[in-house]
C-alpha cells in the first residue's frame, strides 16, 4: 500500500460522509494547498479563506472523484480554480503566470520562494536546521529505516529486505525516529506561528 | 503497547500508506476526541513533507476546524431526521391535496360535453367527460352517460387517493422509525423493556 491509497481510503470513507476522514485529508494536504493559493493571493487572511473554501468545494464535489488520478491533483486544481474565481469576484486579474498548467508545472519549492516572506523563509530555514540536527541525533538504525522511507519513497517491505529485518521491525524503527523527531521540532511547529 | 503508543504507532503507519483497515478505525475514532493525536497527524506531515522538499517555506494555517465546523453544520441541516419529515409531509401534503383537487365532488357536479356522434364517453382525471366531437357542436351528454362517466371518475378518484393514503402512511412509518433512533426521550423504550423485566424475574423465581 502506498501514501496515495491511504488517501483513496480516506476519500472513500469521507464520499460515505465520514468527516473524520475527510479532517485527516485537510490536515494533510492544507499547507501544500495554502501554498498553491498565496501563489494567487498575497494576503494571509485571504490565503486562510480561498484554502478553506478550496476544501469545502473539494468535499461537496467528493462523489465526482472517481479515484481516476490522485486526489491531491485533483485538489490542487479545485483550489487553483478558487483561487483564480477569488480574484474575479474582487476584480482583480489572476497573475498571467498563474494558470493552473503553469502552477502545476512549477515544483513546491520554486512557487514559494517567490510568494514567501523574509521572515518565512527565516523561520523555515531554522526547522529545516533543527530536523537536521534531530535526523542526525537518531541511532542509526531509526534514521536508515525513515530515510529510506521519507527520502527513497520505499515501502515498509521493500524496507524490511533492504535492512534485513521484519516489517513489524520497520514499521517500529520509523515510529521510533518520528517520536524523536517530533519532539525536537513540536515547539517550531504547534501553535500559531504565522509562516513557519 | 499502551493504547496511546500503539494509536501513535499506528498513526504512523497510516502516513506511509501502511496501516490496517482496523486500525484507521479506530485511528478515527481515536482522533475526534484527541486533539493531541490529531495534532501530531498535522505535524508529522509537515516534518514529511520538510524531509522530502527541504528548501520549503510554506504559510502555517490550520483551517482544518473551520472545514470541519462548516461541514458538520451542513451535514446536521441535510441529516436531521425531523427536516426529512417536514419535507416528505410537505411532498405528501401537496400530492394529496392535488389529487382532491382533481377527484369530483358533489360541490363541483359535472357539467360534460357531448357531440351529436355517437361514441364512447372516456372519464379523464381532472376534466370534464366528452365524446369525440369531429368538428360537430358539442352536446351535453345524456344522464345515462353523466352518470356513468361520474361513476367511473368517482372510482378514480377514490383510488387515487388510497395510493396517496398508503403513500403518507408508509411515508410517515419509515420517518417514525428514523425518528426513534434519535428519541428525545429513550426512555420510553427502556419503560417497554422494564415492563417485561419484572414478569421474566417472577417466572424465574
Amino acid at each position: 500500500m502506498t501514501a496515495s491509497e491511504t488517501d483513496q481510503q480516506l476519500v472513500q470513507r469521507a464520499q460515505r460522509g465520514d468527516l473524520r476522514a475527510f479532517d485527516l485529508l485537510v490536515l494533510k494536504y492544507q499547507g501544500r494547498i495554502a501554498a498553491l493559493v498565496s501563489r494567487y493571493v498575497a494576503d494571509a487572511s485571504e490565503v486562510e479563506d480561498v484554502t478553506q473554501e478550496a476544501f469545502i468545494k473539494a468535499y461537496r464535489a467528493l462523489d465526482k472523484f472517481r479515484g481516476d488520478s490522485a486526489f491531491y491533483t485533483w485538489l490542487y486544481r479545485i483550489a487553483a480554480n478558487a483561487a483564480k474565481n477569488y480574484l474575479v469576484a474582487r476584480g482583480r486579474r489572476p497573475g498571467a503566470d498563474a494558470t493552473i498548467e503553469d502552477v502545476e508545472a512549477f515544483g513546491d519549492a520554486e512557487l514559494i520562494s517567490q510568494s514567501a516572506s523574509p521572515e518565512a523563509v527565516a523561520m523555515g530555514d531554522e526547522l529545516a536546521g533543527v530536523l537536521e540536527a534531530a535526523l542526525q541525533a537518531l541511532p542509526e538504525e531509526l534514521r536508515a529505516a525513515l530515510t529510506l522511507r521519507e527520502l527513497e519513497g520505499l515501502s515498509y517491505d521493500d524496507i524490511a529486505d533492504v535492512l534485513g529485518c521484519p516489517v513489524g521491525t520497520v514499521r517500529s524503527r520509523i515510529f521510533r525516529a518520528r517520536e524523536a523527531i517530533d519532539e525536537r521540532v513540536k515547539t517550531q511547529i504547534s501553535g500559531d506561528s504565522g509562516f513557519r | 503497547m499502551i493504547g496511546d503508543e500503539r494509536d501513535k504507532e499506528a498513526l504512523s503507519a497510516l502516513m506511509d500508506g501502511e496501516a490496517q483497515e482496523l486500525e484507521l478505525r479506530r485511528l478515527l475514532s481515536a482522533i475526534a476526541s484527541d486533539a493531541a493525536l490529531r495534532e501530531r497527524w498535522r505535524r508529522q506531515q509537515q516534518v514529511s513533507e520538510l524531509l522530502q522538499n527541504r528548501d520549503i517555506q510554506r504559510p502555517d494555517i490550520d483551517v482544518s476546524k473551520r472545514v470541519a465546523a462548516s461541514l458538520s453544520h451542513r451535514s446536521t441541516l441535510s441529516r436531521n431526521p425531523l427536516w426529512s419529515m417536514a419535507v416528505a409531509a410537505s411532498v405528501t401534503f401537496a400530492v394529496v391535496m392535488g389529487g382532491q383537487m382533481l377527484i369530483p365532488s358533489a360541490e363541483r357536479p359535472v357539467s360534460p360535453l357531448i357531440s351529436d356522434i355517437g361514441g364512447a364517453v372516456v372519464p379523464v382525471m381532472g376534466a370534464q367527460p366528452v365524446q369525440a366531437s369531429l368538428g360537430a357542436k358539442p352536446l351535453p351528454v345524456t344522464n345515462r352517460q353523466a352518470e356513468e362517466a361520474s361513476s367511473a371518475a368517482r372510482q378514480v378518484g377514490a383510488a387515487y387517493e388510497r395510493l396517496a393514503r398508503d403513500r403518507y402512511l408508509s411515508l410517515n412509518g419509515q420517518h417514525a422509525d428514523a425518528a426513534a433512533l434519535i428519541h428525545p426521550a429513550p426512555y420510553v423504550l427502556s419503560l417497554h423493556t422494564d415492563i417485561g423485566a419484572p414478569a421474566k424475574d417472577q417466572d424465574s423465581q
